[in-house]
């Protein structure tokens, strides 16, 4: 079995302070983490090639540091890296990023299996891997909750929707997202941590690929931003007070008021 | 495409450095440098007072969008219904139509599904673009998104809008890269500017701390996804009449991705996303043995059960009821937060809840700015309150 | 009685216990705001002849906080931070606060500099300027982080880092108390001290209190019973770890350290118990046969027996509690974590990369390891370590269904270094003999394990009784303390006489009455007054 997991450098904590007078954001130390959800996307990957052998490739787009996230993925477990990083990749939207991060696959291929987190937690669209698996031009299924059973021709698994679970078959190769429900993360141990120091990770940039250069970074981006903005709230609260019991009375009754209390 | 500092012109007032949310920007001797982590997105050069960064932006050549006309819904719809999405979107294309002065398309795709095109036409649309066909059923990403894309292709559509719904996230953005065009996910405010006739795109970015507006300038169509429960649909209007067009689609030859079939929650109550009352907990219910009580609470009332990210993470809540930025959106009538200091990622989630209680210990929670009733005290000693005083008017009533 | 003073009523019922679930009784209760009003209500009590108990969150685990009959003065409206210094000089920032602040309301503060200055001297003001978020701890880490700073104070709180940083003492340097007789006294650490044996204490309103230092020895390990006491000593250190008997804390100055850069948290899993213990000793510094000496100290070492182990496999699988605690292997009999502070990931990881090794040398595989080198992994681990105490909480829960008599059984005795592996073969094997089930886990940097036995029944709960009892004798014997950080309190005054033996208590009592001539503060915690 051939992966490929996708992975993204984040900032570690959304917990981002704005500065109300400049409209700006305070950014003092923050910590570059890999994705949450692309650790499950690891994970899987690894769990796979511990039941059914092969080798796992871990690739992502960003500035050259974030070859540390790509070796911290070897310390899990993962066999390669691969770092896709220019300045001609910059500004990407996701379009681009997908079209660029297709043709880092290309690198790796062939492939069976492409796992991706679901969603990012800076830009949160989980629109990377379906538009991925677009420009690959093979199948794709989102929310996956767990893996039923996997063989080199095709792939049975849960897919979580809104209205519960369906078992979705795909002819591999294909993509998948996943969900934090699939697996529990494992830490890496110092076993781990000690080879992927020695590993080495491949670097691609522009001249490493051959691309149609107006369709990266933000060239290749149909959408732009032109303004951002801190949201406000402006809600009226009315404060309940007293010992449990009087604050359970008072809400029932303001509720029964705005009739939300249908019985 | 490059950026550059006009080094004579730079004051040294480091506002440029604070208004980069990459983090790509320092100072140098007093002179602004930008770095590697740049991603040309401007917010630089608006916040300059001395107009000292220049970001040049290639010559691109673009090809002609001007006959692409028209607001298409993507009008989802599961075992026979529509999904209430599909008639949010369609009250707020109203409004987006009536600013571009043009007509809105539903498009219906599925199996013995021609009978909800009335409704579709009761609810705004102008046009209902049917493909109803047998092998349409099941939602199938790549089927679905030939449909579309053919449908595109031919009638050439300004705009397409799609409820993010589970299938709407997966689908949006394969009909998006088959078009090659842009695609904003989450909108929660949608616009158009009557100066250029773009679509502005408002969505959270950074989990909520700050809000984006996108445009798609160049491309076609222009794309968005909407949240359940963002927009409001309007009354119908029964007296409306609209054209059925019929789309012509052939069975596909080989099926790369087939549904075996559906696994539903056994009665396990209420989805999230339709629920009309939330009762969901946060850290301060202290352990998972109390998570009982809002599970009691949310039954009681005829309500779903909703979580804040922690207790999912800790494995005491399955994934499937985390609210918030990287859970679901809910905009439910009333939702009841116990114990959630209400972190911006998980207000991005509920904040357009009508009702909002709040039941939290720390006064200075950040959930009480956005609550309409605050309890200020420990979850686990007003729920068996609640729960006690909900269950002696029941029986009172009956 | 005035406003200040409340009649006990149905509505402070709570306040009638703490985390021991011990229940007492009291007819008034207050919550001063300001060192004024605890001086109004010690001058009406004295008055009146009313013995007071103070509290902090009432979260002791000894029944300090739990009341004997007449007043309560709970000290949680005190709960403000007063004023900031930085010392350039030592690199320590310092910040004075009321007793009622929370540990985790200091924590919070101190990642978002949120301070409410107003009121602050321009001094504290301008101090400021040398507090970034984050930039500064508070190092004593009890796992219970709503316990107030005056509660820390008052049974000299540790938790896994104090291995390295030491305990709540180390990071008080300057208190005001009030006494029994309503005098103020203001101490800094360094400021006043014993001249070897003989001390004088002055207060504000010159008033003098003259004496011998008692002459009993203290435990030479991590100790949290009885008063503090050593010749040419700083006598601000009387009153911490006091349990609150020798007078009121009503303002304190804490040290804040620079906060470390990096942090790496790992849990080693080893194949059975001695070789998890020689790993510890190894870490120590201690040569261990066939293994390299290790010389980095690690700022915590925790430790986890094969039965805890167990336990949280069980639980783990019959309760969603602990699903995202990470698979336990069959293989992994035994559990150490260990945690190192520094000034870069590099270093770190050099430091790791050579506890590899060692387990290596000892026999055991570093591929059975857990590492954390960020906060979302650190705090997995941290929830691990969590999940067993824990686990064996909801264990005596489901037991107490069918036997609500039944509770859990948990030592808290630390001996000598050189003693370790006697105190665990002790435990082992009288715990084997007598058939009982139990788990064991802590501190095992400090040789503080807490011994949990898990009573069956009530002949289980008695048996266990009485090995703690004799485990006592023998911890003591060997020059070890029975509380080692929870506190005597109430509960275990008879363990506190087994270690100092009549003359001993007979001392304190003694230097109590010094300070609180009527036994009107906190009588009962520690020592009974007469």
């Amino acid at each position: 079995m051939r992966i490929i997991v996708c992975v993204k450098q984040v900032p570690s904590t959304n917990e981002v302070n704005m500065d109300p007078v400049t409209n700006t954001i305070i950014r003092e130390g923050i910590e570059s983490v890999l994705n949450p959800f692309d650790t499950y996307a690891v994970e899987e990957a690894i769990r796979i090639k511990s039941a059914l052998g092969g080798s796992i490739a871990t690739i992502s787009m960003g500035i050259p540091t974030v070859e540390e996230i790509l070796r911290d993925t070897l310390a899990l477990g993962a066999d390669e890296g691969l770092l896709l990083t220019d300045r001609a990749f910059a500004g990407a939207d996701t379009l681009a990023t997908a079209y660029t991060l297709a043709n880092g696959v290309k690198k790796l291929a062939p492939f069976d299996l492409i796992i991706c987190g679901k969603q990012a937690t800076d830009g949160d669209t989980a629109q990377v891997g379906p538009s991925l698996a677009v420009q690959l031009d093979i199948p794709h299924a989102t929310d996956i909750s767990h893996i039923e059973s996997i063989d080199e021709k095709k792939i049975v698994c849960r897919r979580l929707t809104d209205d519960g679970y369906e078992l979705l078959e795909m002819d591999l190769p294909a993509l998948i997202t996943v969900v934090k429900e699939i697996n529990i993360p494992r830490l890496p141990s110092i076993a781990g941590i000690r080879a992927s120091k020695k590993a080495s990770i491949k670097k691609v940039g522009v001249n490493d690929l051959t691309v149609d250069e107006s369709r990266l970074g933000l060239k290749g981006s149909p959408t732009q931003v032109v303004k951002t903005f801190i949201p406000s709230h402006d809600v009226d609260c009315e404060i309940i007070t007293g010992k449990p019991e009087q604050q359970a009375a008072t809400l029932v009754q303001r509720l029964t008021e705005k009739n939300l209390l249908d019985f | 495409m490059d950026i550059k500092i006009i080094k004579e012109n730079c004051m040294g007032c480091e506002a440029c450095v604070s208004s980069c949310p990459f983090g790509a920007i320092s100072m140098e001797d007093g002179i602004a440098v930008i770095s590697d982590a740049c991603t040309y997105c401007g917010s630089c050069v608006d916040s300059c007072p001395a107009e000292a960064i220049e970001l040049t932006k290639d010559e691109v050549i673009h090809k002609d969008i001007s006959s692409y006309k028209g607001i298409w819904v993507f009008a989802e719809q599961n075992e026979g219904h529509l999904r209430s999405v599909a008639l949010e979107l369609l009250a707020e294309a109203q409004k987006l139509a009536a600013d571009l002065k043009t007509d809105i398309t539903a498009v219906l795709i599925g199996a013995d599904v021609s009978k909800l095109a009335p409704q579709l036409i009761a609810h705004g649309a102008d046009k209902v673009l049917l493909a109803d066909e047998p092998f349409l059923k099941d939602f199938n990403d790549e089927v679905y998104t030939e449909v579309m894309v053919d449908a595109a292709n031919k009638y050439r559509p300004d705009i397409i809008l799609m409820g993010a719904t589970t299938n709407g996230r997966s689908f949006a953005p394969r009909v998006a890269a088959s078009l090659k065009t842009g695609l904003t996910a989450d909108c929660t405010v949608l616009r158009v500017n009557t100066e250029t006739g773009l679509l502005e795109q408002t969505r959270p970015a950074f989990g909520g701390n700050l809000m984006a507006t996108i445009i798609c300038p160049y491309h076609r169509p222009q794309m968005a996804t909407v949240r359940p429960k963002v927009f409001k649909p309007l009354p119908t209007d029964e007296k409306r009449s609209g054209e059925i067009i019929r789309l012509h689609t052939k069975a596909p030859q080989k099926l790369r991705l087939r549904k075996l079939s559906n696994i539903n929650a056994a009665a396990e109550g209420i989805s999230l996303a339709d629920a009309d009352i939330i009762v969901a907990a946060g850290r301060g219910i202290g352990s998972a043995k109390n998570m009982h009580l809002v599970e009691e609470l949310a039954s009681l009332l005829g309500g779903a059960v909703g979580s804040s990210r922690p207790l999912v993470d800790t494995g005491w809540i399955p994934y499937k009821h985390q609210v918030g930025q990287t859970g679901k959106t809910v905009g439910p009538k009333l939702y009841i937060a116990c114990g959630i200091s209400g972190a911006i990622q998980h207000l991005a989630g509920m904040s357009s809840a009508e009702t909002i209680v709040a039941i939290n210990s720390d006064p200075e929670a950040p959930i009480f700015q956005i609550a309409h009733y605050a309890l200020i005290g420990d979850c686990t000693e007003i729920l068996p309150e609640l729960i006690a005083q909900v269950k002696a008017i029941k029986a009172q009533n009956n | 009685m005035d406003e200040t003073v409340k009649a006990m009523t149905t509505e402070f019922e709570e306040y009638l216990r703490d985390e021991s679930r011990v229940v007492g009784e009291a007819q008034s209760i207050s919550f001063p705001k300001s060192e004024e009003d605890v001086l109004e209500v010690v001058s009406l009590m004295r008055k009146s002849k009313n013995p007071i108990t103070i509290q902090g969150a009432r979260t002791g685990l000894a029944a300090s906080a739990v009341p004997n009959g007449g007043h309560i003065m709970n000290m949680g409206k005190m709960n403000k931070i007063l004023g900031a210094r930085f010392d350039e000089k030592e690199n320590k920032f310092y910040l004075r606060l009321q007793p009622g602040v929370l540990l985790s309301q200091l924590r919070k503060i101190l990642l978002n500099k949120n301070f409410e200055t107003e009121g602050w001297s321009n001094e504290s003001k301008s101090a400021l300027a040398n507090f970034a978020p984050g930039q500064w701890f508070f190092s004593p880490d009890p796992t219970e982080t709503s316990a107030s700073i005056g509660g820390m104070i008052s049974c000299n709180a540790s938790g896994a880092r104090t291995f390295f940083y030491g305990p709540t003492r180390n990071y008080i340097s300057s208190m005001r108390i009030v006494l029994a007789n309503g005098s103020v006294a203001e101490l800094t650490r360094g400021g006043q001290k014993a001249k070897g044996k003989i001390f004088s204490l002055d207060t504000l309103d010159l008033h003098r209190i003259i004496s011998n230092l008692p002459d009993y020895q203290m435990p030479n390990v991590k100790n949290a019973s009885g008063y503090f006491v050593r010749e040419d000593m700083d006598l601000i250190d009387f009153f911490i770890g006091a349990e609150g008997s020798l007078g009121i804390i009503t303002e304190i100055e804490v040290i804040l350290l620079p906060s470390p850069k990096a942090i790496w948290g790992i849990t080693s899993f080893f194949p059975n118990e001695k070789t998890a213990l020689r790993f510890v000793r190894a870490l120590r510094g201690e040569k261990v046969e066939g293994a390299d000496i290790f010389n980095k100290k690690p700022v915590a070492i925790e430790f986890f027996n094969h039965y805890a182990l167990d336990l949280l496999r069980k639980q783990k699988e019959e309760s969603t509690a602990f699903a995202g605690i990470q698979e336990l292997k069959d293989s992994y009999h035994t559990a150490v974590y260990t945690e190192f502070h520094g000034d870069s990931d590099q270093e770190l990881w050099e430091v790791v990369a050579k506890l590899g090794t060692l387990i290596g040398q000892l026999g055991a595989d570093e591929n059975n390891t857990w590492v954390a080198n960020n906060d979302r992994d650190m705090e997995k681990l941290l929830s691990f370590r969590h999940a067993v105490p824990e686990s064996v909480n909801m264990l005596i829960d489901q037991r107490r269904k069918s036997d609500p008599t039944l509770t859990k059984l948990g030592t808290d005795m630390a001996v000598p270094d050189a003693y370790l592996d006697k105190v665990m073969d002790m435990y082992n094997s009288d715990l084997a003999l007598k058939g009982l089930e139990f788990v064991i886990f802590g501190h095992i940097g400090n040789n503080h394990v807490h011994v949990n036995i898990l009573p069956r029944n009530a002949e289980d709960y008695k048996t266990g009784k009485e090995l703690y009892l004799q485990w006592s004798r023998q911890v003591v014997d060997w020059g070890g303390t029975v509380s080692a950080e929870h506190g005597v309190g109430k509960l275990k005054r008879a363990f506190l006489l087994e270690m100092y033996k009549e003359y001993g208590i007979g001392q304190m009592r003694e230097l109590k009455r010094l300070f609180d001539p009527q036994g009107m503060i906190n009588a009962g915690n520690m020592f009974t007054f007469n």
